[in-house]
């Protein structure tokens, strides 16, 4: 249901890789001299930088500068940890007007979502489910996690989800569905109510 | 000058002659008071949709889902020109763009027809949807 920075650590670990390799490779080809042959750099093993470096780092601004760089660098770092933390990412307010002149037409996904719910839980075997909506009113995109007790028969409510729930959706919101993921979930809990039972038997007393 | 949530309709006659009439030719002014037009706007979603509102509760706590009971309405008068909110509940798996376009129409229609203000936008939230049992969603053991 909640959805992690996979992405954003997959891009920013191929840039960091990507990066940390070349800085490696150039420091071997340098070591070993291929560099200074290729492109006329320093000799291998000898000292590139010459004079005072305590007098070079005493000066205010090069203090300055390595406090800004590194000030950016950790609040960077800082963002990148906050953005692991999972976030359910739900869409704002469906907007379901053709015409704005002639008035909105607005609809919170949770509206629609607990709707969801109340037609999954009465499902077979479903103890509780939850949906969330996210995307666009023209783009919807739905989650949903259903518990189900160990006696349910899965391929059915997979079935009965994917052939009437998922549909019937689409149908209110007179869009198909961008993309749609079930996870079930198998519980020992028993269902806390019922069934419906028409009954038409005689009662006696 | 009306007093604020009210719409003042004028009424043209040949009028009285008598000097106490500031505006001659009128017979007088038909005050409607914006409440007035909030509830012909909820009473027309309810009476000519599958719209529903709220009821019980004490508040605006506790109240449930109804689709029989009126919608909440709010009217914003600028002159002559309105423009409705109307908070709706609906049945679902209704298609809610067709629904609320044909909401939109009728509560537009039926206000101007009735009151005389011209309905200029209608903005619907959709509060709660249902599917018209009495269900909440859990099974029932009769």
């Amino acid at each position: 249901m909640r959805q992690t920075a996979g992405t954003l650590n997959r891009t920013w670990l191929t840039i960091l890789g990507v990066l940390v390799v070349a800085v490696g490779a150039a420091l071997l080809l340098q070591a070993n001299g291929t560099l200074h042959t290729l492109l006329d750099t320093a000799r291998p093993r000898t000292s590139v930088v010459t004079g005072d470096l305590h007098a070079f780092f005493a000066q205010p601004w090069v203090a300055a500068t390595m406090l800004i760089i590194g000030v950016i660098i950790g609040v960077l770092g800082l963002l990148w940890v906050i953005a692991q933390i999972p976030r359910k990412n739900p869409a704002g307010d469906y907007r379901l007007h053709d015409d704005a002149s002639q008035g909105f037409t607005l609809c919170d996904p949770s509206v629609l979502s607990t709707a969801v719910e109340k037609q999954i839980n009465t499902l077979p075997g479903v103890i509780t489910s939850a949906a969330l909506l996210r995307g666009t009113a023209r783009a919807p995109d739905l989650t949903l996690k259903v518990t189900v007790n160990d006696r349910a028969d899965v391929q059915e409510v997979i079935h009965r989800i994917q052939t009437s729930t998922l549909p019937e959706l689409a149908n209110a919101l007179e869009v198909p569905l961008q993309r749609s993921g079930l996870q079930i979930d198998v519980s020992g809990r028993t269902q806390s109510t019922g069934t419906v039972v028409q009954s038409t038997g005689t009662v006696v007393y | 000058m009306n007093p604020q949530g009210t719409h003042a309709l004028t009424v043209s006659g040949d009028g009285y002659a008598g000097a106490d009439l500031g505006e001659t030719g009128t017979r007088g002014q038909t005050v409607l008071a914006a409440k007035v037009i909030e509830k012909i706007a909820g009473q027309v979603a309810s009476d000519e949709s599958s719209a529903g509102g709220a009821s019980g509760g004490f508040l605006g706590i506790g109240a449930s889902a109804d689709l029989s009971a009126r919608p909440k309405a709010s009217v914003e008068l600028a002159g002559n020109i309105a423009t409705l909110r109307v908070e709706v509940g609906m049945l679902y798996p209704a298609p809610l763009r067709q629904a609320t376009e044909e909401l939109r129409r009728r509560i537009a229609t039926r206000v101007t027809e009735l009151t005389g203000v011209d309905v200029r936008q209608v903005d619907i939230r959709i509060s709660w949807l249902t599917t018209g049992t009495k269900s909440n969603g859990r099974r029932k053991l009769l």
